[in-house]
């Protein structure tokens, strides 16, 4: 099953997000495969390596996907990407199908789980991640132009829906989660009513990410207590944080 | 015929209720007047400090009736009561003069090796005045 982590605002968590969810699902010996379709490349530093080009050499210098994958944890392989995505995008564009190439290339990927990090724009590498698309994660901050975000990315995948592709579902993630605040009450407020129970639980504000990517480790391995783990305390139990929401991507992957 | 109340049913994922259900408490506190608000911080300063002090266990209703009304009887917290009883029984068991093999059976449950059986005019007094 792919899933995309897609919001075309930026600095809203995708990365972090789906990082922390590879890793989770390996972890629980899911063989999943992570790829970087960002030119920022920050899927690789995040696990500690170097960008590389690998998206690159899959689309453009036609390698198989299994010469590209590094394999970064156990159950976990990535294929990683660096500035040479912007060339996949030029070449994507003057292909015939363009729009299915991704989609093409994974289709037979051995994998359980596969996990898009989209980059915060709206090219055709971004259209070709949606498309592959089985269920789409949309992490969103709670302000007015993440919010907006939601909606730019949800009318995307409607317009590709009319195109025949069916989406399982998609989830909205929201992210830097601060709960003191009058500003957050009201966002979250509007998107439960609006979204429902496509609303995630929450993933709290916590330095602890910022300093999990300076080391290059997962926050499993670096801070698996931290409250963007574990979720906020509210009398004896915990609500929100990445654990819960591996929960529900476990839902979702498992039918 | 009266209708019965019709409740919505909540569609959210329940942590997510959960949550914005605490954050918009906290929200109408924060409109309610200063002195109010600093009733309810002391209130729940109180209940977070006897919070080491709280525990649940299952007790024959009997029992806890038994304690009930002897509390009341004597004007005192059921709370202090409960806690002489345990006392007591924990020094006397300390002191090897309870001996706790003669109400014990083993247990089937994969947690426990043992249960407790106890005489059942203890647990139900009322039926053993009926049986008599």
């Amino acid at each position: 099953m792919i899933f995309a982590f897609a919001n075309q605002k930026g600095g809203v968590g995708k990365t972090t997000t789906a990082v922390t969810l590879a890793d989770g699902l390996a972890r629980l010996k899911r063989r999943t495969l992570l790829v970087d379709l960002d030119p920022q490349g920050h899927v690789a530093l995040s696990f500690g390596l170097e960008k590389s080009p690998g998206l690159y050499r899959l689309i453009c210098l036609d390698e198989p996907l299994s010469a590209v994958v590094q394999t970064v944890r156990p159950n976990l392989d990535v294929v990683p990407g660096d500035k040479q995505t912007e060339k996949v995008k030029r070449q994507i564009t003057l292909a015939d199908f363009r729009e299915t190439i991704l989609s093409d290339l994974l289709a037979t990927a051995e994998y359980e789980a596969v996990l898009l990090d989209m980059a915060p724009s709206l090219d055709v590498l971004h259209i070709n991640g949606l498309i592959a698309a089985d269920w789409v994660i949309i992490p969103t901050r709670l302000d007015a132009l993440a919010v907006d975000g939601v909606n730019e990315i949800l009318t995307t995948m409607a317009e590709i829906s009319r195109n025949g592709h069916h989406y399982r579902g998609y989830s909205i993630l929201p992210t830097f989660f601060d709960r003191t605040t009058r500003e957050t009450l009201l966002q979250f407020e509007e998107i439960t009513r609006v979204f429902g129970s496509s609303v995630w639980p929450p993933v709290p504000q916590d330095t602890r990410v910022r300093e999990t990517v300076a080391y290059g480790q997962t926050l499993w391995e670096y801070s698996p207590d931290s409250s963007s783990v574990a979720g906020f305390t509210e009398g004896h139990q915990y609500l929100g944080g990445y654990r819960q929401v591996l929960g529900k991507l476990l839902e979702v992957l498992d039918g | 015929m009266a209708e019965s109340k019709k409740e919505r049913r909540s569609t959210l994922d329940p942590a997510v209720a959960d949550l914005l259900k605490g954050m918009q408490h906290k929200q109408a506190e924060l409109q309610l007047p200063r002195h109010e608000r600093e009733k309810l911080a002391r209130e729940r300063a109180k209940i977070q400090s006897r919070r080491d002090q709280r525990v649940t266990y299952d007790l024959p209703p009997s029992i806890r009736e038994g304690i009930r009304l002897l509390a009341e009887e004597l004007r005192l917290p059921a709370s202090q009561l409960a806690t002489l009883a345990l006392a007591r029984f924990l020094r006397e068991y300390q002191n090897g003069q309870i001996d706790l093999g003669v109400y014990k059976q083993p247990s089937r449950s994969p947690r426990y090796d043992w249960n407790l059986v106890f005489p059942e005019e203890w647990i139900n007094p009322s039926k053993r005045k009926k049986a008599g």
